[in-house]
Parts: C-alpha cells; structure tokens; sequence
C-alpha cells in the first residue's frame, strides 16, 4: 500500500543475492506495518494511562458522554466490506482480468470515502470537542489516528488506481496492488 | 578528491545536465529546493487559516499551528521535493512511465556530487557521517556556551531561558542528530559491502533518509531565533513543562518527528538488506559482528521508534490544538508521558550503543590478529540486550511517582542487563590475550572505549540500584553516567569507526600521529571534565542549572577548563580529516589486513561494490587459522574446488 | 600460563586495585549523613561500591597486562593464537556478574521496603511545590515555608505540585521524590540529626528551577512541639 514497492534492483550490475524467500519489498513493508502497529500501541499506551492508571478517572466514559456506537458499526462494517473488494481485485488481475481489477478497485474507494465522509459527519455531530476532557481527547486521538491512515491508505489506493485504468499492471506484474 | 580516480568497472558516464534556466529552476538541486520550500510553506499557511476560517476559529492567524503545519511540515517536504528525493516516485505515481534505471545517481565523481540526491549507499554514507560530524561540532560549541556560565555560581552571560535551550538543544542534536545517525552513516557505508551486496535494498528510501536528517538538526538550530527562545525543557521535554515552554518547544516535537522517520526509514532498510541480500554463503553465523549489532538495533528502532513520535505528538496536540493527553486539570495523566517517552528512550541509549559494540568488535579483532572471542554468545548478547532493553523503561522513573511496586521488577531487569555487557567487555579482553597487538589509532579507541564504558556502565549499575538512585536521580551524577556512556562508549566508538574505515571511504590514509594525538588528549581530557561530576553530583548538585552553591565554585570551575581543552582536542580530529581527505598518501585497499568483505575490494570500493557477487566460504574472523577464507571474490562457479578445499578445513 | 605471567599479571592487578580502592576510600563521597533513611542507601551504595571496584580492576589490569605484553611492531605481520573461546570462561563470567547484581538487588529490594515504611506513628506534612517555592502544611493547619521536623520520629511527606513536576530532595536525608500536577506522592524521612539542611528541587521546572530551594531545620522533639503549638497560637 506504499510507494516503496517499486522495483529496486531494476539492472544494477551485479544481481543482487536473494539470501530470503521472502522478497525484500514484501518485508519492507511488513516492518512497515510492524512500525505502524506500535503507533497505534502508543496511542493505546496513553488510554491505558488515562484511563486504567489515572486515579482521577472513577467513570468511563464520563457522565455526559456518549459513544456513537450505532454509527460506529455501520462505519467499521463498510471497511472490513472493503477488504473483500480489495481483495477481489486482486485475484481479478492474478486471473488476468483488467476489468475485474479495476472495478474492485474502484469500489474499495468509495467503500472507503464512505467511510471517512461518515466519521467527519460524525465528528461534527458528536456534541464535544477534543478539547473537553482526556476522554474526549482519546477519543479524537485514536478515531483520527485511524482516519488518518485509512486516509492515506485512499491516497495511495487512489494511485494504484491511477496506474490501474492507465494498463500498468499486468498477472506478473501486480506488486503494487498487492500490498 | 580522490573519488574520481576509483576504478570504474561498469561506470555509466556522468549524467550531463541539459544547460539552460528552465533546468537550473525547475531540474531537482539546491534552487529547486529553496523555491519549493517557500511554495509548500505557503500553501500551508493557506490550508491552516482556510480551515480556521471555515470553521469560524478565532482567530485565523495563529502562529502554533502556522509554524507546526507550514514551516515545520509543509517546507521541509518542500525541500525534499525540490531536491529531488520524490522525483522516481513522482513519476511512479503517476503512472507516467519511470526512467529507466541508468545509475546516473550513483558514485560520486566530484565533490558537487555530495550535495545532490545521490542513492548510492557510500555516497549516503559519506554525506551521513560528514553531517553527523558538522551536528557534533554544533553541540558541543553549545555545551562550551553552557559551560563557560557554570564556571562560576551566580548569572554571567546568559539568562536562566537561554541556559536550558542550550542543554536541550545540545543534547538533542548529540542524541538525534550526531549519536544515531553517525552509526546509521557508517552502517550505510560498509554494511552492505560486508555482506556482499551491491547497495542497500531501498537505495532511493536510503537517500530519502539522509536527506530528511538536516531537516531535523536545522529545525532544532532554528529554535534559537524564536521569540521566546529555544525549547527549554531538557532533551526529555517532560509534560507539562513542554506545554508552558515558548514556542520554540514546537521545533523540538516536529524535529522529532523528522528524525525519528529518518532513523525507521534506515532501519528498515538495514534490516531488508541483512535479512535479503546476503552474498551466498553468507549465513547468519558467518556475519560480522558489526552487521549482528545493526541488525538488533535496527529491530529496536522499527518497534520503538513510533512510541517517541506519539508522545511528541501527544504534546503537540496538547500545546496546538488544546486536547487533554497530559493535562491533569482536563483528566489527562501526567505520568503517562514518562512511560510513552521512555519506552523508546531506554532502547535508544541502546540504539546508541549497540551498533558501537559492532565497531569495536571488528577493530579489536583485526588488530589483535586474532578471532573475537566467543563470536556466538557475542551475538546472542545482543540480542539479550534487545529483549531486556525493551523491559527497564521504568528505571528513569524511579522518583517519579509512578506505581511503586513497579520499581523492584524494573531495577532486576535493569542490573540484568550487566550480564549480557559484562559477556561482551570479558570476550574484548578475552580478544586481547595472546593477541599480537598494533596499537593504531582505530585501537586505541577501541581500548579507550572499553575501559571508559565500564566506569559509564557500572554507574549505571548504581543507577540501576534503587535506594542509591533515589540519592543521586537528575544530580550530575546523572551526567557523569551519560557523557561516561554516551562520550567515553558511543562517542569513541564513532571515532575507532571513523579512522578504521577512513581509508576505505576516502581512498587515502590519515595521520597515524596527529590520531593518537587527538586520542590522547580527549581521552584525558574527558576523564578530568567528567569525573569529578560523580563527586559534585552525589555531594548535592542538581543537573539543569545555571546557577549553584559557591560549595560547588571551585570543581565546576576546574570541569569547564577542562571541558574547554577537551574542545579544542576536537580541532586536531578536523585537521586531521579535512587535510589527510584532501592531500593525505594514496591508502592501500586492505591496510589492516581484515579478512572482512569490504576491505577485499579497492578503497574506496568500486561503485557496484564487486564485479560479481561474492562467495561466503567462512567466518569473518579467522585471524592466525592456517589456509582460513571468510570469502572468494571474483570466482564464482569456476572456484569450486578452491570452495571445496577451504571448506574441508 | 607461564608463572611469571601470573606473578605480572598479580602485582598489576595489586596497583591498581589499590589506586581504585584509593579513591573510593580517601574521597570523601557521601554526604553528611542525617537520616535513618541514609544508612540503607550508604551501605548499598558502598556494597555497589566494592562490586565496582573489583570488576574495574579486574578489566582494567586485563587491558594493561594486554597492552604490555602483547603489544606489537608495527610491520609484524604475523597472527595471535587462533582461540575462538572457553566455554568455562564463558560460563564463570556470566555466572558472576549474575550472582553480583542479585546481591545488589536483593540488598536494594529490602533497604526500598525500610525506606518506604513510615512506621506506626509518623508526622504528615503536606508539601505544595510551585514554581518556584516550596510549602509546608502540618496536620494542624499550619503552613511554613521551611520545612521543620523533630528528631528521630518518621516524618511523612505528601507531595503535592501547583504547575510543573518539581522534585524534593535533601542531600543529608539521601531521599527524594517527584511532585506531580494531579496526584499525590509520598516520601518518609526519619531525621537523626539537628542541624539546617539544603532543600533543593532537582527536576527542570522552568526559569527558577536553580534556586528553588528552601531549608529543612531539624529539632528537638520539645522544640518542635513548642514551636507548632506556638504556630498554632499565632493564627
Ligand atoms: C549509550 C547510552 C547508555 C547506555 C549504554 C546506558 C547503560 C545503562 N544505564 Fe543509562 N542512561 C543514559 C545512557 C545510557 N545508559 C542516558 C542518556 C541517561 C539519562 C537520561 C536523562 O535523564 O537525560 C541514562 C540514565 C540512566 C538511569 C536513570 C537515572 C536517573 O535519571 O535517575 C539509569 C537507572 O537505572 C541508568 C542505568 C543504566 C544501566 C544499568 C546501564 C547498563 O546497560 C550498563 C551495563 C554495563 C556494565 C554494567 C559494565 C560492563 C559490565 C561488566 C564488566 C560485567 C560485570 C558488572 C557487574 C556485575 C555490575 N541509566
Ligand atoms: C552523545 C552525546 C553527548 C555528547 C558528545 C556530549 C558532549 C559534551 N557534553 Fe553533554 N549532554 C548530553 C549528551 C552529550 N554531551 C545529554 C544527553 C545531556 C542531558 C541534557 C539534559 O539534561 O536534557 C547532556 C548534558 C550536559 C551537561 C549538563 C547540563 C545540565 O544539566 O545543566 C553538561 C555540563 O557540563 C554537558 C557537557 C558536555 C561537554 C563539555 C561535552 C563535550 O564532550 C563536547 C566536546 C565537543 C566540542 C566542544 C565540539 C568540537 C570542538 C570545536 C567546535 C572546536 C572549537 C571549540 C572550542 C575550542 C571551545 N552536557
Ligand atoms: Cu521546581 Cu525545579
Ligand atoms: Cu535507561
């Protein structure tokens, strides 16, 4: 899902040795996402702190604050929807179908600016501010911590895209949509 | 300079830039840069009052977060834009179709080379450790300004506001911008070659690196010229202090940010390159012990890395944008800081360690003629050192307040962590024994290094010590551990890898005599600068002052005497450099007579490192085994029974 | 190992664990002592102490007998004994330095639990630390900003910060703890000496933090009662 999955090694004299089964772009991106895991593990670190630690907080959420939770569900049901349009035009194009890549593609997109629209939405309609109070703040914190990069996530998604409807990938050729 | 006359074996020819305006403008270089920085600083102050307009905030022109988006976001990338690291995958992205690989970005075949986007990975490494080098100087120049005010009690030259920008500053660019990224640039430089790869696995993600590190040091020099002043709140930045600290506190969370992705970047390339690329042969056990060290220290900075970008983050949002992380009086958690903080802060004093263990692990082998060792439990120790690291955190918490019955756990694992050190400085001298000892610069400050670090580590163990922490926590004690640890351990260890690799790097020799001279005199000057502080510290002097008890006069004076001339010992190590890279005797290709990869090829290495990829046959540090290989170069298939041969043995 | 080299190898060692053991000995390193706190954290400190001592000494005279002996000319290009390790040295040194830091930590864990009891009996005093001042609050309301305490009974000290962390400690009681913004902390002090103690503040806390310091004044017990009650009939 990044732009590190080009092809390095394009002609350099000598080859290179390949000392792993695994392909160097595969890995890279996989301690990528190993990095981006612990992001998300600090910001979990601070609810725990504010939350679990802190012996100010007796409630949670506190007395006044509500969760969308309904809106909430709806939103996590349309990105795990997602995975599956991705998914399909992966196996579209490891078929060889263009089309099937394509439209994939193209649906996982709007899946997932469906999915933003709605957490903006939410955001504004909330009734609080990340200013209130550290639960508030937690909950912006983490919320737009992960809208943030399913935001990146459709950037890049929009790129492959891009280069998708311009016949660039190919059966062989598939690394960029594959991760 | 002497990188034109390396021989060239599949050399393509120098790119030659269209002439014109048009490409001095809009061609990626150092003009590009300056007009692209302004651009994007523009557009970020257009995005911040666009929204604060929209959302009807009051009031629209609001420097904090201005100076966070444009000038500490939107320039730098800017910058890195108009010199030219997104240029491939610009083109990528768009689906235009990408050049062709023609290695037009690689070697250098001038000094203007050094200045460009280069993605070869010595190239970068030359650049990181140059860098590193000017950021060092930068530092300790502040810490001289510090240490002419503590020369006497009382208020001289600076007020109590410029007094702790300058600590802060000068520990952070030590920390962030000389300590860890010197190691980086010298991994950049012969990692690879040692393990016979022709360059790192992400050539272009190795440049964006390098370049995003100036970034960083600049953003934190600049502070200076804020009103208000520099962030002043100690390289920890401890919350809530961070958040009533002027504006300059910014420039110390964002330059995390830049430093702290430079540093992921590398380390996952490091990591892809060890784990993908070996030359054939070359199993995990036949690595060097420097490739050992980077690979563990890469680890830990891809997994703990990200905490210290959150917690910058959590500080940023707190000061920027009003949320309730830290703030107690909004239900925030003071405490919690600390933890998030130190739990990448502990594993990077081993970040800043580890990969010295390397270095001095290669210089004490070759020049004792001799196997390190117990290679196997030298390796395994640093991943003992990798696991415990991660487990100690709390240890800088011990007087914070924290829960109390995590203080007892955390001082075990802490004292643990001896073992595994204890193995690694036991094996050195273990090296030693029976050895044939040259005593060349390189030598001497591995030697230097390994005396110095056990005086720094076993502070530490007082540290470690609860009760005896309790006493001595944030007193110059404190600092005598860190400048023992992080001047006498990681600072030396750059400077054994800088003169060992000097000739590989530049192609010629340095002064063998004014290298022991500047040996000499830091080496006796650091221990007369920073010594003493163990006294004045456990007697009752707080650290982070500017001012103190006239009981303390006369040592504090003789500290900064002495802190001057270890200064000035500094001014030999640039002599020597800039005039033996210049003008220095043309270097052999294998002066130490290592058994390494990267010593087997000419100096400095030709651009693709090797014709054809090596072949491991053995472990890097046979010295004195009769008929012993650690690998065949050139050969190939039609060197078998030679493979076979040295394998019987 | 010839016996020569072991005689060389002695002697070094004899110097200098002798001058190690000098400056550990003839420097005056720890404070007065005046609590009762103290005489835990002095005997780990100097149980640390001699552990170090030793280690340094040991790798010390290593790396001197090395250099003496096995040093060589430059142009000699021969190769030292190709020893790839011991397993028994291998063994001994990471059995020892196991065996040291658990002594240490043993002796640690115990003198933190005495450090941390404040008995049955203790006085409270709550302590407010705000940049860049400390105050004192006795349980009979009274607030000073010294802090006063008798002689031989626990003191208990409730932390408490307006603004920024601070951190109190005396030199002299060799205890010292953080004062955090939101929560309480707690720190014992059992005073055995009379006598006028630096109060320091040791954690960054803005452009004072270098004189934000006060006096802990420690008295007899009768004085000190005179003293509160006398504060009380002031109010
Ligand atoms: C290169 C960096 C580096 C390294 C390697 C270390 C190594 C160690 N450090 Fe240090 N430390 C810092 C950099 C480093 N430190 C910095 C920068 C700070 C201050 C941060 C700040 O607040 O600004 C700090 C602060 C610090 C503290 C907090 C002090 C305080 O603020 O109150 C503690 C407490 O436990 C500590 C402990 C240790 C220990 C136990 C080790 C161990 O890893 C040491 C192990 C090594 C040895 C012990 C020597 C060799 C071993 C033998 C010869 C075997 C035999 C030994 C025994 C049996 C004891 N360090
Ligand atoms: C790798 C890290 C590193 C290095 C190399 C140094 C190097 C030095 N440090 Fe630093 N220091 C830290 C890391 C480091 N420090 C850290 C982490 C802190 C804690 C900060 C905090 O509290 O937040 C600290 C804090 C610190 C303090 C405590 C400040 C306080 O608590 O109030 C002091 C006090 O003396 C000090 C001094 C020095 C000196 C004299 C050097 C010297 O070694 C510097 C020598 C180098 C030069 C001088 C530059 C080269 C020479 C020239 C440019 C030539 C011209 C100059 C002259 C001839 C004068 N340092
Ligand atoms: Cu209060 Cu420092
Ligand atoms: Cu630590």
């Amino acid at each position: 899902m990044t732009s590190h999955t080009v092809d390095v090694h394009a002609d350099h004299p000598p080859i290179a040795n390949q000392s792993s089964r695994v392909s160097a772009p595969v890995l890279g991106m996989f301690l990528f996402i190993a990095s981006e895991t612990m992001l998300f593990g600090a910001f979990f670190t601070a609810y725990f702190f504010v939350r679990v630690v802190n012996p100010e907080v007796t409630t949670w959420p506190p007395e006044g604050f509500h969760l969308p939770v309904f809106v909430a569900g709806i939103n996590t049901a349309i990105l795990l929807t997602s995975s599956f349009t991705m998914h399909w035009a992966l196996q579209s194009i490891k078929r060889g179908s263009r089309a099937g890549m394509q439209a994939g593609l193209v649906l996982t997109l709007a899946m997932g600016a469906t999915f933003l629209a709605t957490q903006l939405l939410e955001y504004s309609r909330i009734g609080f501010a990340w200013g209130d109070n550290s639960f508030t703040t937690i909950f912006f914190g983490l919320t737009g911590l992960h809208g943030a990069h399913v935001f990146v996530g459709l950037s890049l998604l929009t790129m492959a895209t891009v280069r998708a409807f311009r016949g660039h990938y190919t059966p062989e050729h598939h690394h960029g949509v594959e991760v | 300079m002497t990188t034109t006359e390396q021989a060239h074996h599949t050399q393509a020819p120098p790119a030659v830039p269209p002439a014109g305006a048009r490409r001095l403008i809009f061609g990626a270089g150092w003009i590009r840069a300056a007009w692209m920085s302004a651009l994007f600083a523009g557009i970020g102050i257009g995005i911040v009052t666009g929204i604060r307009a929209l959302a009807g905030w009051e009031p629209v022109w609001d420097w904090q977060p201005i100076m966070t988006v444009a000038f500490l976001t939107a320039a730098p990338i800017g910058y890195l834009v108009g010199i030219g690291c997104f240029d491939y995958w610009l083109y990528y992205i768009s689906g235009r179709p990408t050049r062709a690989e023609d290695h037009s970005s690689h070697g250098a075949h001038s000094w203007r080379d050094y200045f460009r986007v280069n993605t070869d990975h010595k190239v970068i490494g030359v650049q990181y450790v140059t860098t590193t080098i000017i950021f060092m100087l930068a530092g300790g120049l502040l810490a001289m300004f510090f240490r002419a005010e503590l020369a006497r009690p009382g208020m001289q030259f600076i007020d109590p506001q410029t007094y702790n920008g300058l600590v802060s500053v000068h520990a952070s660019l030590m920390i962030f911008l000389f300590i860890i990224p010197a190691f980086a640039g010298l991994a950049n430089y012969v990692l690879p070659l040692m393990i016979g790869a022709p360059d790192m696995a992400f050539p272009r993600l190795n440049a964006l690196s390098f370049w995003m590190l100036p970034v960083a040091g600049v953003i934190m020099l600049s502070s200076f010229v804020v009103p208000g002043g520099a962030f002043a709140a100690g390289w920890t930045n401890y919350a809530p202090l961070a958040d009533v600290n002027p504006d300059g506190n910014i420039f110390f969370q964002m330059a995390v940010q830049w430093a702290g992705a430079s540093s992921i970047a590398t380390a996952l390339n490091f990591l892809v390159t060890i784990i993908t690329m070996r030359a054939p042969g070359m199993t995990f056990w036949r690595m060097p012990l420097l490739v050992w060290a980077n690979f563990t220290t890469s680890l830990l900075v891809v997994v703990a890395t990200p905490f210290i970008a959150g917690s910058q983050f959590f500080l940023l949002f707190d000061r920027v944008a009003g949320t309730d992380f830290f703030r107690p009086d909004g239900g925030g958690y003071v405490l919690g800081y600390q933890h998030i903080f130190w739990f990448y802060s502990h594993p990077a004093v081993y970040i800043m360690m580890l990969p010295g263990f390397g270095i001095v692990s290669e210089v004490i082998a070759v020049m004792s003629r001799k196997p390190i060792f117990g290679y196997r439990l030298m390796a395994l120790s640093l991943m003992a050192i990798l696991v415990l690291g991660f487990s100690v955190w709390a240890h800088h918490m011990f007087v914070s307040g924290m829960a109390t019955w995590l203080r007892v756990p955390m001082m075990i694992t802490t004292l643990l962590i001896a073992v595994p050190t204890g193995i690694k400085v036991f094996s050195w001298c273990a090296t030693l024994w029976e050895g044939r000892l040259h005593f060349t610069t390189p030598m001497l400050w591995a030697l230097g290094f390994v005396s110095m670090f056990v005086i720094g580590g076993l502070s530490g163990i007082y540290l470690g010590a609860v009760p005896i922490d309790i006493h001595v926590s944030d007193t110059y004690f404190v600092v005598a551990h860190i400048h023992y640890v992080l001047v006498g351990g990681s600072l030396f260890t750059i400077m054994a890898g800088i003169y060992y690799w000097f000739p590989k790097m530049t192609g010629r020799m340095y002064d063998e005599r004014l290298g022991k001279l500047h040996f000499w005199t830091t080496f006796i000057t650091f221990n007369l600068t920073f010594f003493p502080m163990h006294w004045i510290g456990v007697q009752g002097m707080p650290r982070r002052v500017s001012d103190y008890v006239p009981e303390f006069a006369n040592w504090n004076f003789f500290i900064s005497i002495a802190s001057f001339a270890l200064g000035a010992s500094f001014v030999i190590f640039i002599y020597n450099m800039v005039v033996s890279w210049a003008r220095g005797p043309i270097a052999e290709a294998n002066p130490w007579r290592a058994l390494t990869l990267e010593w087997q090829v000419s100096s400095p290495p030709p651009i693709f490192n090797f014709d054809e990829i090596p072949q491991v046959v053995g472990n890097p540090y046979e010295y004195g085994v009769p008929g012993a290989r650690h690998a065949v170069l050139n050969g190939g298939g039609a060197r078998t029974e030679e493979l076979e041969e040295v394998r019987a043995h | 190992m010839r016996k020569g080299a072991i005689v060389t190898m002695v002697v070094i060692g004899a110097i200098v664990g002798a001058v190690v053991a000098c400056i550990a000995v003839f420097v005056d390193w720890l404070p007065e002592q005046a609590s009762e706190e103290r005489e835990g954290i002095d005997f780990v400190f100097w149980l640390t102490t001699w552990i170090c001592v030793g280690i340094f000494t040991v790798v010390a005279s290593l790396i001197i007998y090395s250099v003496m002996k096995f040093r060589t000319s430059p142009d000699d290009d021969a190769d030292g004994l190709p020893i790839h390790g011991h397993t028994g040295l291998e063994v001994v040194w990471t059995a020892v330095p196991f065996i040291l830091v658990t002594v240490i930590s043993v002796a640690s864990g115990v003198v933190l639990a005495r450090n941390q009891d404040a008995g049955n009996n203790p006085l409270r005093v709550r302590v407010t630390a705000q940049q860049f001042a400390w105050s004192f609050r006795y349980p009979n309301g009274r607030e000073s900003p010294v802090l006063r305490m008798p002689l031989g009974r626990s003191t208990e000290l409730r932390l408490h910060a307006r603004d920024v962390l601070h951190s109190f400690w005396v030199p002299q009681f060799g205890q010292k703890q953080d004062a955090v913004p939101g929560i309480e902390t707690r720190l014992v002090v059992t005073p055995k000496k009379l006598g006028r103690f630096p109060v320091i503040c040791t954690e960054l806390c803005g452009l004072g933090h270098a004189v934000m310091r006060s006096r802990a004044i420690v008295m007899r017990p009768a004085a000190f009662r005179r003293w509160l009650a006398r504060a009380r009939a002031n109010r």
